[in-house]
């Protein structure tokens, strides 16, 4: 459908925010029969959904502290095992404690655990180091619980698509400016199209505000007032991966102490720090960041102290200001779902905040819960069962893999999973690597280009893992914005791209730009400034920095 | 092991001081650890192309004011003319044959078909003198099926804005098509060594010759003649009109070509050329270096009168950064670099970054310092010395060939 039809349709929900809730409750809810359109104003998963660790919690983290977030991330988690199988990797994790760790703290956990319905089983400090070579090996206790690894980005992709597969339009790059409010009633919202500059209004019958932090602000647009509470959380990625399982400390929550291994990389993280509302779109690591990460992440996994870190970046956690009290200071840690019908007498309007990115689908279901009570749609929800699209029951199994699918097509299905099929495998330049490190192909951009909503390189890494891997992105960027260029005849603009991204990729490396990722970068700048002269064909200053 | 010379580095800078001083007899060793960055250098060299984001059209004026600490203004901005003729004289033995004045710079065309300042380019790669009177009004951009570090949409965007009637024709060949069954064989040093039997540039040059069409230059991705310049030669003698080649990205086939007969004149010459080893420490004497320890010959230090220190920036290793310091790794000499790691970079990716000016610190000689005193038998050359940005300057091959040739008349005197 082209964009002006979709302006022109009145639809059943507005969804705002393209993140994980968003995605999740834009697939129920067309699950549920109704017309649906999601609006994200910069790419998709660029908020917190893409800024954490990766990690699909079995929920021991929270048993001590906080039980429902616990029994609700248990419960997903065996879900998404089963839906989303081709973005979860399962590697189990350790919670483990060391020395200078209160041993005795491992009791307390394991019991928070088995109440929570989480399986948890105390090993033997050897058997722990047998199984995850990496830990540290001066661990007193470790305990074994079902944490995995999860691609958000992935994950994020496959809600949007099975919510377009069931009729559902989606537009990135298309910002909230306002909400069109007619009598004490939310009709629809007024949008800002980055794209073309343009300003439309488009209808819905109820709004669903599923945009994390920037919740508040769209609130805002609505009238009513939402405290959210900014917590900031910086990461790192280290440029090989280092641990197999889930590394945790064993302890009260607390800065850098989770290892989590995604693909083939690893991420630390994460710090915690209250932010002003004001700042929440500044993502800069600061050297303090990097240095508690650092000097914690080596207590987990000592070999950390000399890997290659690639990248430092940060996200902003929801989290609320709980409705019961009206000193505002207390904070709701779990779900937040609130009609602001009954709330502030504002109809056709639905905040969905709170949570976490492992909690994304019950978050979806809730919130369409509450949009049918009010459209009188009594469908059910089917998001729990139904697998999303790439872990279908028929995904491709290995004999599978040789005999039906190409070169390009095997080399895509972790990222895809059965959709790889999609690749086009026409001819042999469909199957020739742009990404070696991440085996990319050239059918595999057409395929991203054509039916993933990518309009930039950054776009591209997100939904194909190019440059991503270890080189990030030193000739594959070049090879895939020359590819790109070509698609759309528009070379000038394939350079700007190119030199966006590089950039892009320089925000996150700068933090940490010492040892081999000082070296990486003079080495990208003698490719694409001293060889290439891509500085003398671009001016990046005054560029918007919204990717 | 007794030499006259140690060189530590086996690029640009390494094998040129090396020549210079195998030519006047003297037993030179250089140890090379077999990359350097000429494998990103698309064929050409420079001493000065910019200044403050300008393009230098005339580099000897504008290297008269450059700067106290620049390595050219240490080397003395009156002997640079000199230098640099003789550095052309000595590429040229090599078998390297280049063109381009000292007078005036010329443009050299980047993958992307932009228009850099330069001052020498291989003969066979595509320069423009002058941007107002081009060397053709038509050319045919020969994209080669299936490969993809040339980015043809960009080159051929670039060239038309340059004034050119661009042509752009996809081609392959069977020994192409062979080749692109592997998915990743298509680069462009690949290329090169499968596109050198006599059969496989008939076979280039028929396609190249049925498909150009009416053009009056046919422009080629720059993957033929990584070991020297013959299978150009013999492919331009194949076809019907003037043929260029155009730099591709790395690893750039022109520069492995000049790598690889630097190498062969050097040990021509009588060099000893230790590929695959590294230097990783050395031993000192009073304010002389005795012997430098390489990873390979272990505990058989190699002893010489001079030595001369050519590893390169943070690229190459010669200099490298932990998140405290910056450093020489080998014999930890003093540096120039900020101390507060806030300060090595800028936020903006294609701002200049401070780092790119770092180095080791020397004395108006090129003598390395250590805590704060010359080292007498011992030189830095080429990337590793402080003073210069070659990304935002233009000036890394210049500063490379030129300290190079500086150091060696000096440890001659």
């Amino acid at each position: 459908m082209v964009t002006s039809d979709i302006y022109n349709k009145e639809y059943d929900v507005i969804i705002i925010g393209g993140g994980a809730t968003g995605a999740g409750t834009a697939r129920d809810c067309a699950l549920r029969g109704l017309s649906v359109l999601l609006v994200e104003r910069n790419d998709y998963s660029t908020g917190a959904t893409g800024r954490n660790h990766g990690l699909m919690h079995s929920g021991a983290r929270y048993a001590v502290t906080d039980s429902e977030s616990a029994s609700e991330c248990i419960s997903e988690n065996m879900i998404l095992r089963r839906i989303a199988r081709h973005c979860v990797e399962e590697t189990d994790g350790l919670f483990i404690t060391l020395p200078e760790d209160d041993l005795q703290y491992q009791q307390t956990f394991v019991e928070a655990c088995q109440r929570a319905g989480i399986r948890a089983d105390v090993i033997d400090p050897a058997e722990a180091r047998r199984i995850e070579p990496a830990v540290n090996p001066e661990l007193i206790g470790a305990v074994r619980i079902p944490d995995a690894s999860i691609d958000p980005f992935r994950l994020t992709v496959a809600n949007l698509l099975d919510a377009r597969m069931h009729g559902a339009e989606t537009l990135n790059y298309h910002e909230v400016e306002g909400l069109i409010i007619n009598q004490n009633r939310v009709e629809g919202v007024k949008l800002f199209n980055k794209h073309d500059g343009s300003h439309v209004e488009v209808r819905g019958r109820v709004v669903v505000n599923a945009s994390g932090i920037w919740g508040q602000r769209i609130a805002q647009m609505a009238g009513v007032k939402i405290s959210m509470f900014p917590a900031r959380g910086a990461l790192l990625i280290f440029g090989h991966r280092v641990n197999n399982m889930v590394i945790n400390r064993c302890r009260k929550p607390a800065n850098a102490d989770i290892l989590v291994p995604d693909d083939t990389v690893c991420v630390i993280g994460t710090t915690s720090d209250r932010i002003p509302i004001e700042t929440v779109d500044d993502m800069r690591v600061t050297r303090e960041e990097v240095d508690i990460l650092l000097k914690e992440g080596v207590k987990i996994a000592p070999s950390l102290a000399t890997t290659r870190i690639i990248r430092a970046y940060a996200g902003v956690r929801p989290l609320v200001a709980s409705d019961d009290d009206p000193s505002g200071r207390s904070i709701s840690r779990g779900i937040v779902c609130l009609d602001h019908a009954q709330r502030d007498g504002l109809e056709g309007f639905i905040t969905i905040t709170g949570g976490k990115m492992m909690t994304y689908r019950l978050m979806g279901e809730i919130a369409t819960n509450a949009v049918c009570a009010k459209l009188g749609n009594t469908a059910p929800c089917v998001t729990a069962s139904q697998p999303l699209p790439g872990s279908e029951d028929d995904a491709p199994n290995q004999s599978d893999l040789t005999k039906r699918y190409s070169f390009g097509q095997r080399a895509a299905i972790g990222r895809h999973g059965s959709l790889a099929a999609r690749i086009e495998k026409e001819n042999d330049i469909d199957n020739a690597l742009v990404c070696e490190c991440e085996g990319v192909t050239v059918g595999e951009i057409k395929y991203a280009v054509h039916q993933l909503h990518v309009h930039n390189l950054v776009n591209l890494r997100r939904r194909t893992r190019v440059g991503m891997g270890t080189c990030q992105g030193k000739l594959c960027s070049c090879r895939a914005a020359s590819l790109m260029g070509e698609f759309n005849h528009d070379v000038k603009r394939a350079q700007e791209d190119l030199a966006s991204f590089l950039d892009e990729r320089w925000k996150g490396m700068r933090p940490v730009a010492w040892g081999d990722t000082l070296r990486e970068s003079q080495l990208t700048a003698t490719i694409y400034e001293g060889l290439c002269g891509l500085d003398m064909a671009v001016n990046l200053e005054g560029k918007e920095d919204a990717q | 092991m007794r030499m006259d010379t140690v060189i530590m580095g086996g690029g640009l800078s390494g094998l040129t001081c090396g020549i210079a001083l195998a030519k006047r007899g003297k037993r030179v060793a250089i140890v090379a650890s077999g990359q350097s960055t000429l494998l990103f250098n698309g064929g050409s060299m420079e001493l000065l192309g910019n200044i403050d984001g300008k393009a230098v059209n005339a580099p000897l004026e504008a290297i008269a004011a450059l700067p106290q600490d620049h390595p050219y203004s240490k080397i003395g901005a009156d002997r640079i003319a000199v230098l640099a003729d003789e550095a052309r004289q000595l590429l040229a033995d090599a078998g390297i044959s280049m063109e381009g004045s000292t007078a005036r710079n010329h443009w050299r065309i980047t993958p992307m078909g932009i228009a850099k300042p330069a001052w020498l380019t291989l003969s066979d790669h595509l320069r423009l003198d002058d941007l107002n009177n081009l060397p053709a009004k038509r050319v045919a951009l020969m994209c080669i099926r299936g490969f993809f570090d040339e980015p043809n949409g960009m080159l051929e965007h670039g060239l038309q804005g340059l004034g050119l009637e661009v042509k752009k024709v996809e081609f392959t060949t069977d020994d192409i098509t062979a080749l692109r069954r592997s998915p990743s064989e298509m680069r462009a040093s690949s290329l090169a060594k499968h596109l050198t039997s006599n059969n496989a540039l008939k076979r280039l040059a028929e396609q190249i010759n049925t498909l150009a069409g009416d053009a009056d230059m046919v422009l080629l991705p720059s993957v033929l003649g990584q070991n020297d310049d013959s299978d150009v030669q013999m492919l331009q003698g194949l076809v019907s009109k003037p043929l260029r080649l155009v730099a591709t990205l790395p690893p750039a086939v022109a520069g492995m070509r000049m790598q690889t007969l630097l190498r062969h004149y050097f040990r021509m010459l009588g060099g000893n050329y230790l590929m695959g080893d590294t230097a990783v420490s050395g031993a000192f004497d009073s304010d002389r270096l005795a012997s430098v320890t390489t990873a390979k010959l272990g505990d058989m230090p190699l002893k010489a009168d001079n030595f001369v220190l050519a590893t390169g920036s943070f690229i190459s290793r010669g200099l490298r950064a932990d998140y405290e310091r910056v450093y020489e790794p080998v014999l930890d000499l003093d540096v120039d670099a900020d101390s507060d790691r806030e300060q090595w970079t800028r936020f903006g990716v294609l701002e200049p970054q401070a780092y790119m000016r770092y180095g080791v610190a020397t004395d108006g000689n090129l003598h390395c310092l250590k805590r704060g005193k010359p080292i007498n038998n011992l030189h830095a050359i080429g990337s590793v010395l402080s003073g210069h940005d070659a990304i935002k300057m233009g000036d890394g091959t210049g500063v490379s060939l030129l300290t190079a040739l500086a150091v060696a008349h000096d440890i001659l005197a």
